[in-house]
């Protein structure tokens, strides 16, 4: 090895030389698995549910490259110092040849990356996409997303802040762009500069990174910080201190995320154009959504151990080694996801009444909402949009926890079977749906048969919860009283889900059955149970 | 006679194809300073790590203070001080708010003896664990392992983080203080002249097998008063990395 260039490049390339084998697979796959879900000779449209399944490997290799070329891998992304390797530091190259080598093999990537995603999408899906400017746009956001986690920040969490909000800022330009169908000329004379102009900016702060230069910001709070180390009150219980560590290190995160992106998606209501009412619904049903799309990106942290830690997946010995339960280790996270998504939907709820009213797109809602109470009457109205809330609200929170049973066990394997396991169902859900959508047969089986669904669905919960629950008592984690006042009120949830359902929906087309077993799957149960056998499991190797 | 602190019988681990512990039998009695000697990688930390309960014994079996550590954690870890070679402190943490975190998790806590310790390790309250050197994060870490008077003291590699007035000082005192209050210090190093100085006991670790372990004067006494350097070397066979 020579020089630093092919230095970098082993770098990069040598512990991901599986990836060109795995595009190959995937290359494979797509050309036996299109004629065989679709038919020979059919055509893909964007609404294909098959397009799920060159989509998700595609944004997933992009989100992986995006943390590999900007070593976003590599440590604590809300710390104020540099993110970038300080053991490069003392290598005998220049600084502008250490920002150099990570941004050309990143451009590299991401350009292999487009031009695969564009044979892929005209062969075989026969798909006709742009040439160039999505390649680029790529690029572009790696070059800034690089310089972001690269330069050192006077505040904590501000190179999360300023990452978010300029890519965001960034993808919306050109998503309007798309909408006003600018050319793709014009997207490519707006996005090359941004390159070299990149590219100056980092190796300004790889520079800046090398000289241990890492701004403070602090002197405004400093007095009241040091006023604050003089002034702190016991905590209550070791279950308050517990979860007043989990709220300070994940807490905030979600919260934060949702009020960076909300106001760009408000934005989108006071943009020209898109006055329709369809459009109105789309961005009310895109804001919802929010909290459980950013706690989808915050619940991998919420069962990290200490980035710093020998163990990447296990227990911190300093968390490990104090004398509290596993269990209590497990409802102080669950507690801090329970804050963390009220302060997350608190911001939902106060900025939707003013980004729909100033833009006066509120007339649309409000019209909707009034034929929706005449329809339905006010009481049922009342209780769907409880409901609807409630479930978005629980699924936000769902989302923070429901992997703590894969996250906590700790296992580098299950680990990353699991993600294997989750990227493939996306994968393939979509071309499932599409198939089954598109076969009269299958549809005619489905609407004889479609209760059997739910049934085994239910019939899985039932099983798991019952192993759990045997586990959990002869573990000693739980004692049989709690496991019974658990059951109890679990099953008391799903008996007033239940008559809800049947009180709204009083009707004779579905059967009463089936809102119980709605209501049992609704109800979180298997998941969070199996939680602390997890943690347990992985404290004690 | 008392019941052992530490009681350790026919204790082994396998990681993959390593043995990391092999036929362990350790019993240590109340209200001494013991050291734990071994080249790196000898089984030292693994040992530890049982007796905190953060391992579970393949084969035989681990009680502290009559306990099974796995079965009883809280049991057993509100009753012990533990300094981790890994200073994994939260770096987000500032130092009264380790202390404070950390109160909450033991009844036994004194704040009185909590603040003589910060102030003799000069620690600045408003100080962030992540700007601390090497030395002040082990400083803050032997903080809250003392500072609830465990009765077990257990100190993973103390040398590796702690800086040699520290350790020549302070530490050396701390841990005759608390051997002499009738308590119990299980220390581990590779710094043999450092375990000479305070340890009443040494345990000799090759391999995950124990070679030797009794009082320090006997295993002297019984070597023509050679030091522990030599020792080591002769029953080891290793240099002292």
């Amino acid at each position: 090895m020579q020089s630093a260039a092919a230095a970098f490049a082993w770098e990069f390339g040598w512990p991901r030389r599986w990836i060109p084998v795995a595009i190959g697979v995937y290359l494979v796959a797509h050309g036996l698995l299109k004629p065989l879900l679709l038919g020979s000779g059919a055509t893909v449209d964007l609404g294909d549910g098959y397009i799920a399944f060159a989509l998700v490997p595609f944004s997933f290799t992009f989100m992986y490259f995006i943390a590999v070329f900007s070593f976003g891998l590599n440590g604590d992304l809300a710390a104020r110092q540099s993110i970038f390797p300080s053991r490069l530091f003392t290598l005998p190259v220049s600084s502008a040849e250490l920002a150099r080598w990570p941004m050309v093999y990143g451009l590299a990537a991401m350009s292999m990356l487009w031009v695969i995603a564009r044979i892929a999408a005209w062969w075989p899906l026969a798909l006709d996409l742009p040439i160039v400017w999505p390649g680029m746009m790529m690029a572009v956001v790696l070059a800034w997303t690089q310089v972001f986690m690269w330069m050192p920040y006077g505040f904590r969490g501000l190179r999360v802040a300023l990452a978010v909000t300029v890519l965001i800022a960034l993808d919306t330009l050109v998503i309007l762009a798309i909408n006003y169908k600018t050319s793709e000329a014009a997207l490519v004379a707006f996005l090359a500069p941004q390159l070299p102009l990149a590219y100056f900016c980092a190796c300004l702060v790889v520079a800046r990174a090398r000289r241990g230069v890492v701004p403070d910001w602090h002197m405004f709070s400093r007095a009241r910080r040091d006023e604050a180390a003089t002034s702190l009150s016991p905590f209550r219980s070791m279950a308050a201190a517990q979860v007043w560590f989990e709220w300070r290190r994940n807490g905030r995160s979600l919260p934060v995320l949702v009020a960076l992106v909300l106001p760009f998606e408000l934005f989108m209501l006071f943009v020209g154009g898109f006055g329709s009412a369809g459009f109105v619904f789309e961005v009310l049903i895109a804001v919802l959504f929010t909290p459980i799309a950013m706690a989808g990106f915050t619940a991998a942290t919420v069962s990290k151990a200490n980035p710093f830690a020998r163990d990447p997946y296990g227990v911190t010995p300093f968390t490990a080694t104090k004398p509290i339960t596993s269990v209590a280790l497990i409802a102080a996270k669950l507690k801090m996801a329970m804050w963390s998504t009220f302060a997350a939907w608190v911001l939902i709820l106060l900025f939707i009444p003013i980004g729909f009213s100033w833009s006066g797109a509120d007339a649309v809602l409000i019209e909707w909402w009034r034929s929706f109470v005449d329809q339905v009457g006010m009481p049922r109205a009342v209780v769907a949009a409880v409901l609807v809330l409630g479930g978005l609200m629980l699924g936000t929170w769902m989302m923070l926890v429901q992997s703590l049973f894969v996250g906590l066990a700790g296992r580098e394997w299950l680990i990353k079977t699991s993600g294997f396991a989750g990227l493939v169902f996306l994968m393939v859900i979509g071309p499932i749906f599409e198939s089954i959508v598109e076969s009269t047969a299958a549809l005619r089986w489905l609407w004889n048969y479609w209760g059997l669904f739910p049934a085994i669905l239910v019939v899985l919960k039932v099983t798991a919860a019952i192993v759990i629950a045997r586990r959990l008592s002869r573990s000693g984690l739980i004692g049989d009283r709690a496991i019974v006042a658990g059951a109890a009120s679990w099953a008391a949830s799903v008996f007033v889900l239940y008559g809800v359902f049947v009180w709204w929906a009083d009707t004779s087309l579905l059967p009463r059955y089936l809102f119980l077993l709605i209501a049992i799957l609704a109800v979180p149960l298997v998941r969070i149970s199996a939680a602390p056998l997890a943690l347990d499991w992985n404290r004690h190797r | 006679m008392a019941e052992p602190v530490i009681s350790i019988a026919n204790l082994s681990r396998r990681f993959g194809e390593k043995i990391a512990l092999n036929s362990v039998d350790l019993a240590m009695p109340r209200g001494a300073v013991y050291g734990l000697v071994g080249a790196n990688g000898a089984g030292k930390t693994t040992l530890i790590k049982h007796i905190l309960g953060l391992l579970q014994a393949e084969s035989g079996s681990v009680r502290i203070f009559g306990l099974d550590p796995v079965a009883e954690p809280v049991s057993v870890l509100s009753r012990i001080g533990y300094l981790s070679e890994e200073n994994d402190l939260p770096g987000w943490m500032r130092v009264d708010e380790l202390i404070r975190y950390s109160r909450a998790f033991y009844k036994n806590w004194d704040d009185a003896y909590a603040e003589e310790l910060r102030q003799r390790f000069a620690l600045d309250p408003a100080a962030k664990i992540k700007t601390l050197s090497k030395g002040q994060k082990s400083r803050a870490g032997l903080l809250i392992a003392l500072a609830y008077r465990p009765e077990l003291l257990v100190l993973d590699e103390p040398s590796s983080g702690l800086d040699p007035i520290v350790r020549r000082d302070i530490l050396g005192a701390v841990m005759r203080t608390i051997a002499d209050e009738g308590r119990t210090v299980l220390f581990s190093s590779h710094l043999l002249d450092e375990v000479e100085q305070v340890a009443d006991h040494v345990t000799m670790i090759r391999q995950g097998s124990i070679v030797m372990s009794a009082p320090l004067d006997d295993i002297k006494a019984s070597h023509s008063g050679r030091s522990l350097d030599e020792i080591f070397v002769s029953l080891v066979g290793a240099p002292n990395t």
